[in-house]
């Protein structure tokens, strides 16, 4: 060490030429970089141990070779030029190229060229520093390959900070949510979370500060245009070399169609086992109903004479009708196999309120029909007594405190063919707007504990079964309240449909 | 409230009696005659059978009884029915099974099958893909309905 510094000291005081040449040459060989040195005519003059590293070749095998050993045929030209001009004096600032090493390899590198003049201010060669670029390049590869795979994913996939700002934005995420990148980066996330919802992010964000991952959480978010659907997120905490959570990456999945499907078969579930447990509550009901009816009518028959008793069996005959029309309501939403018979409508309505006529009078419920409906109907009995029961029944049950129950049936031209449209309307409390919608969905009750949720979708089934429609009004306005059941029953009978009850 | 729905009780009862008057002869003396129709009832709730039995006797029919579907063949071994009233769900050989052997056996005679459950449709299906179909009412159903129903089947 010692004499290396005293060699080194007299060198730089004294200026001399030679010793700052051979520290030079150190400088330039243990640099990480390679770098070669040339005539102006391209023949290799230096090259430093870095070069050797990388191209294979020992000095001895290229000082005194053409730099064009180094450089695929297809563009030796173009560098040719640009070591002409580097002849001219002018520096070439670094371009992107690929180099072929001993073994025929090439290699990206990143070439800057330096024209190198003596004393005069000539030209006398060329200076080529050179950067190997394959770590870079591998990085960029798989960096442009991750984000192909980010964009072509199916899924939203969003970046953000931990203020919430979305940091990028993903071809999936557009998709989804309807925004485009440029209208989301740089703006909150929060415009994606429905407003009842917003306390979410504010945990999302508690637990990502402390490291922590989301998985598979499934919530609802917003689209652009309002709507809102079922996700299933993932976020994971985003941290720096430091290891501090600088954001998180989301992936957000659309499920609504799982969920839909989801939902479908828990209903279809629930359906199933309600009509499994109708079958077997039928007949428990059913075989003593028509014990109790005969043994009646027998003691009818047995007490002719004496009035009283007679009666009193008779009103037990009517109890037991009405017992029998509600398990027949409830427990017989089934496809009722008795084949479609000619029916006047307000026969069979009329046959509807004579069921309910005790609680009519005990409601204090006027009925106000009118019957125009002078053409018979082919159409299943037992289907429309349950679907006119249904409807009347409710009707009863909106009006607690009494009210009038209009009932109006004519004949109608409609495009989908002539029919028979009846209109049930009652002066009740009435349907709130956002059950309307729902109130003809299988286990959607408004009632409570009182219902089944059954009545009006087994009325609107066998009504489609049909050929028909049935659609509803209501107003809850006190004043006004009341609702309004629209059926419409085609003569005409659906042949496809019906084809396929007989398979 | 009686009164309202008791009289056109009243009126199909005293009509449908009459009709069996005017067709069977007389009311007040039913014994059985070879001019009675015949009526074959079987259900397995006994009860049903056997009150039916006595409606449809005084309703002016001759009337066997059967508990279950090979009782039934049996007995029309000596009883040769001219409508057969049956229950489906039974045990050792369902309705629509003994229909079928009743029809086979009786080419005329008419058939009403009765049931207070739903399921029963793959047995009336079964009994369709062999060629025989049957009228089927629910239970319960009243004694005067069922008679006016036998009537016109």
């Amino acid at each position: 060490m010692k004499s290396g510094l005293g060699k080194l000291s007299p060198a730089i005081s004294s200026g001399h030429s030679l010793d700052v040449g051979s520290h030079f040459a150190a400088l330039v060989n243990g640099s990480a970089d390679p770098m070669l040195s040339s005539d102006p005519t391209g023949t290799v003059l230096s090259w430093n141990a870095a070069a050797a590293r990388l191209f294979i070749y020992h000095p001895a095998e290229i000082i005194g070779q053409s730099v064009q050993l180094l450089i695929p045929s297809g563009t030796q030209a173009k560098e040719l030029r640009s070591l002409e001009s580097v002849a001219a004096g002018k520096v070439i600032p670094p371009f992107e190229s690929d180099w072929v090493r001993k073994d025929g390899r090439e290699i990206p590198v990143l070439v800057t060229i330096y024209p190198v003049k003596d004393q005069s201010n000539k030209v006398i060669g060329a200076s080529l520093l050179v950067c190997d670029l394959t770590e870079q390049r591998k990085a960029d590869e798989s960096r442009f390959r991750l984000a192909a795979i980010v964009d072509s994913a199916d899924d939203a996939i969003v970046s953000k900070n931990l203020n919430s700002i979305v940091t990028s934005w993903n071809e999936g995420a557009r998709r989804i949510f309807g925004y485009s990148a440029e209208e989301m980066v740089g703006n909150s996330i929060l415009q994606l979370i429905p407003d009842e919802l917003q306390y979410e992010e504010e945990e999302i964000l508690s637990k990502l500060r402390v490291g922590e991952r989301i998985d598979h959480y499934e919530t609802r978010r917003k689209k652009k245009n309002g709507e809102i659907f079922d996700v299933s997120v993932t976020i994971s905490p985003v941290k720096d070399e430091s290891g501090r959570v600088i954001g998180a990456s989301k992936i957000a999945r659309d499920i609504s169609d799982r969920k839909r499907i989801e939902r479908m078969l828990i209903q279809s579930e629930k359906l199933a086992a309600t009509g499994r447990m109708a079958a077997a509550i039928a007949h428990e009901i059913n075989n003593p109903l028509e014990s109790v009816m005969n043994l009646i009518y027998l003691a009818r028959q047995h007490c002719a004479g004496s009035r009283i008793p007679h009666d009193y069996l008779v009103t037990a005959e009517e109890e037991l009708e009405r017992v029998s029309h509600i398990a027949r309501q409830t427990l017989g939403y089934y496809k009722d196999t008795g084949s479609p018979v000619e029916v006047h409508l307000h026969d069979l309505i009329e046959n509807v309120l004579t069921v309910y006529n005790s609680k009519l009078l005990a409601t204090g419920i006027t009925v106000d029909s009118s019957f125009n409906d002078l053409q018979k109907i082919l159409a299943s009995r037992g289907e429309m007594l349950q679907v006119f029961s249904n409807i009347i029944s409710n009707a009863i049950d909106a009006m607690r405190q009494g009210g009038t129950l209009k009932i109006a049936t004519r004949k109608v031209r409609s495009a989908a063919g002539d029919g028979i449209q009846i209109v049930i309307r009652d002066t009740g409390i009435g349907i709130k707007q956002d059950h309307l919608e729902n109130i003809f969905e299988a286990f959607y009750t408004t009632k409570g504990d009182l219902g089944t949720g059954l009545g009006l979708w087994v009325a609107k089934q066998l009504i489609e079964k049909r050929g028909g429609q049935i659609s509803v009004a209501s107003n809850t306005e006190p004043g006004h309240s009341g609702t309004t059941i629209t059926v419409f029953l085609p003569f005409a009978i659906p042949v496809l449909r019906d084809a396929e009850e007989q398979r | 409230m009686p009164e309202f729905s008791s009289v056109p009780i009243f009126a199909i009862e005293n009509f449908s009696v009459n009709q069996a008057v005017s067709t069977l002869g007389k009311l007040d003396s039913p014994q059985p005659s070879r001019h009675l129709p015949k009526i074959l009832v079987v259900d397995d709730e006994r009860r049903i059978a056997d009150t039916l039995t006595e409606i449809l006797h005084m309703s002016g029919f001759d009337v066997a009884k059967a508990y279950d579907g090979w009782e039934a063949l049996r007995t029309t071994e000596h009883f040769h029915p001219d409508y057969l009233l049956s229950d489906v769900l039974m045990p050792r050989m369902n309705g629509v099974d003994l229909a079928i052997a009743v029809r086979q056996k009786f080419p005329a005679a008419k058939i009403i099958l009765f049931s207070g459950q739903a399921g029963i449709s793959e047995i009336l299906q079964e009994g369709q893909r062999r060629g025989f179909a049957f009228e089927l009412i629910a239970k319960p159903i009243h004694p005067v309905k069922l008679i006016e129903r036998l009537r016109s089947a």
